[in-house]
């Protein structure tokens, strides 16, 4: 029987299709936590209070830390301070040792760098003084949601959301692809005339939300296998970032946001972590 | 319809004279000689042997030396058609062309891609159960579907796979071996490879009986092939139980169930793929069907299938292979004008007198191994229909060793560079793409050791048995 040379590449589309990446349970140790501040030692006794009652999902047996406003004087003390205290996680939050935390514009120099350069994940928490905190926030960390444009294969990113859950909690586990980029494509495609633009927009659409969703199937697998008390939600769409994650924080009331932040191609921080960390400041978020 | 059965001249022919006979002579030596400077010429094998068919039929009409007018069909009605038409052989148009669209349809309930991975799971990533795997499902699919398509699905999934498990250094290897494999599970049936099915016809070979004699060689040939790879490229099994670990974690990355969009249309494909082998097998024994012949069961099938796709058919007649058909009918016409010209007639005494009188084991092991030869340097398929003409005109028995020596030689002649068979061309496009390549000289030294192997065996096989 007899097909034709152009098969190849159908065939081997066809396989990749097929090989989907799986899920590698392995939950983070959190031993140690440092909370980095720009307050005095006397009153940051109650707000360290408030974060260990928020992140008791960590449980007891946690060694906590602090650095307080004179602990530190520049951006390179507190990262050698950090380093010297080699926590597993780093609590903190905008704006440190500025009245910029007004403006709902940027990080600030000390998260900014801390974020960057620091090896443990940052969790960036409301500033102690603003009013804007969601009501649900800062109580526990029942629903957290791992945020990313590539959820395949992030196994980190989703060990991380997990190990923050508390048990019976649900994590939510969401993938946006971009609707602009999408759409600027097919408008590409659209004058390219061998490829059937209608067919070309619906396979590859079809393709980018497959993947993500079968590796959180494999999750959702995953964790039954292991007895995980967690539920996995997933939420995979297209949409615009910023304005789709606002609205599924408030539609969800999500206590804890996981995203990645380093990149290590570039100094800055990775291409969409910035913008949401300076956005959804009414939440923690816990930037790898 | 059989072209020398029907074909009668409506007017006086020329007698041909030793020169026409040596003019024509050179037309089928100069497209011997295009075809295998194909990919030089860059053209289509049907366009080089569609314009030797176009000089072959003006020369023959104006030299008067072929019969023009109408044909006689069984039950003596006369019907005008143009001579290269009864010239074609359309029993073999019609096996290709069903079958080509009965696989590409029944590839969409993905059934071949579904074994494919589910063999690629239970060799859990050690490489050398993995060669074993893709090693037989290439013979299997080869004689199931065809070379080509055998090599395109198991090709495709063995550079996915290797990928996926870190060992694309070894992906060269693979496809050499599966490329090397595919021309001996060709050999398996009577519809695995176009030579087969045109020396079998000829021969009056039935599915059966092919398969019976094929099937021992078929087997030891594999095993050998295999074996001789694996030591030859060192591929070795895995060793440390964390490698094995390893190994079954990324491999079970792949889902056999992603390609199908249809439970029952899977198990619809399935049924009727079982149901296609076993009527192609028993179609010269079976009432009614043995009359139509296996071209009409492959477009029965075919149509049945479409059945599920009827509102767009049209999309999967792009399967058949166009250019695998214009060249088959140009080679025809080329080959019944060159029959009137007496060119076969000499070619037919030449290889007579090669062999020698009569049926000896000298002649038909000189015949096995020419037959290689020439069809390791330029396609098997005229190669395959000329010498089945001049054997049906030598009168050679349904039993004799002499078409066993052609199927044997033709197929595995392709074994020995990479323009020998379009399946080994397509592993070594696959190479190419892959950032892998392999040159023809590079081919020649790796797959040489494993040709002489191979055509020793199949003379030793047909010699003995």
């Amino acid at each position: 029987m007899f097909l034709g040379m152009t098969q190849v590449d159908q065939f081997e589309s066809i396989f990749r299709s097929a090989l989907t990446d799986t899920y590698e349970y392995a939950l983070p140790e959190v031993d140690s936590v440092l909370l980095v501040t720009d307050r005095n030692e006397k009153n940051v006794q109650d707000y360290l209070k408030d974060i260990q009652k928020f992140l008791s999902v960590l449980g007891t047996s946690v060694t906590w830390s602090v650095l307080n406003a004179d602990d530190y004087k520049t951006t390179q003390d507190l990262l050698d301070r950090v380093d010297q205290e080699n926590p597993d996680i780093i609590c903190s939050y905008r704006n440190l040792k500025s009245k910029d935390w007004v403006f709902k514009h940027s990080l600030g120099s000390y998260l900014d760098v801390l974020i960057q350069r620091a090896k443990s994940p940052v969790l960036v928490l409301p500033h102690p003084d603003a009013d804007y905190v969601h009501d649900h926030a800062m109580e526990n960390t029942n629903k957290v949601m791992a945020i990313t444009n590539h959820l395949s294969n992030d196994h980190q990113l989703i060990n991380y959301a997990l190990r923050f859950t508390q048990s019976n909690g649900s994590v939510f586990l969401s993938h946006i692809e971009d609707q602009m980029t999408f759409d600027r494509y097919v408008d590409i495609i659209s004058k390219i005339s061998a490829i059937d633009t209608d067919e070309a927009k619906e396979k590859i659409s079809e393709q980018l939300l497959k993947e993500p969703a079968a590796y959180i199937e494999s999750c959702k697998q995953t964790l039954l296998d292991n007895n995980s008390p967690v539920t996995v939600e997933n939420i995979v769409m297209f949409g615009h970032h910023l304005s789709e994650y606002k609205k599924l924080v408030l539609d969800h009331k999500i206590d804890l946001l996981v995203m990645n932040a380093k990149d290590h191609d570039q100094l800055a921080m990775h291409g969409m972590a910035y913008p949401l960390a300076v956005e959804l400041r009414q939440v923690p978020l816990l930037m790898l | 319809m059989d072209a020398e059965h029907i074909e009668t001249a409506q007017h006086a022919v020329t007698t041909v004279t030793p020169s026409i006979t040596a003019l024509f002579g050179i037309i089928l030596t100069l497209m011997i000689v295009s075809l295998a400077a194909e990919e030089k010429l860059h053209a289509k094998k049907s366009v080089i042997v569609g314009v030797f068919a176009i000089i072959s039929l003006l020369l023959g009409s104006f030299l008067g030396i072929i019969p023009i007018g109408a044909v006689t069909v069984p039950g003596g009605h006369h019907i005008d058609m143009p001579v290269y038409i009864p010239g074609i052989d359309w029993k073999v148009i019609a096996i290709i062309v069903g079958s080509s669209v009965f696989v590409d349809v029944t590839s969409k309930s993905g059934l071949f891609t579904w074994i494919a991975i589910v063999l690629t799971k239970a060799s859990k990533g050690d490489p050398v159960k993995l060669l074993w795997s893709y090693g037989l499902m290439t013979v299997i699919f080869s004689a199931v579907l065809n070379n080509v398509t055998a090599m395109i699905i198991v090709g495709s999934l063995t550079v996915v796979s290797l990928g996926k498990l870190g060992r694309s250094h070894q992906l060269l290897h693979f496809l050499l071996i599966e490329g090397l494999l595919t021309n001996i599970g060709g050999l398996l049936t009577l519809i695995s490879s176009v030579p087969n099915i045109i020396v079998g016809g000829a021969a009056g070979i039935s599915f059966v009986a092919f398969f019976i004699k094929a099937a021992p060689f078929v087997v030891v040939a594999t095993a050998a092939t295999i074996f001789m790879g694996a030591k030859m490229f060192k591929i070795s099994a895995l060793k440390t139980e964390e490698e094995k670990q390893e190994a079954v974690q990324l491999i079970a990355g792949f889902n056999e169930n992603d390609g199908i969009e249809s439970r029952a249309f899977f198990w619809f494909s399935t049924a009727m793929l079982i149901a296609f082998i076993l009527t192609i097998a028993t179609t010269s024994i079976l009432p009614v069907v043995k009359d139509l012949g296996m071209g009409f069961v492959a477009l029965a099938f075919a149509t049945i299938m479409l059945i599920r796709y009827k509102a767009e058919a049209d999309k999967f007649y792009k399967a058949v292979d166009w250019d695998l058909i214009g060249f088959f009918m140009g080679l025809f016409v080329v080959i019944n004008v060159m029959e009137h010209a007496h060119v076969l007639d000499a070619i037919g005494k030449a290889v007579q007198f090669m062999i020698g009188e009569g049926e000896t084991s000298f002649g038909a092991g000189v015949l096995l191994i020419s037959s290689a030869v020439f069809s390791s340097v330029t396609d098997n398929i005229p190669l395959a229909a000329m010498l089945a003409k001049i054997l049906v005109s030598l009168g050679t028995a349904t039993d004799s060793t002499l078409w066993w020596s052609v199927v044997f030689g033709a197929n595995l002649g392709g074994n020995l560079t990479p323009i020998g068979s379009a399946s080994t061309l397509v592993a070594v496009t696959i190479m190419h793409k892959h950032k892998v390549p392999l040159s023809f000289a590079g081919f020649v030294v790796k797959a040489l050791p494993f040709a002489i192997m191979q055509i020793t065996l199949a003379t030793i096989y047909v010699l003995v048995f």
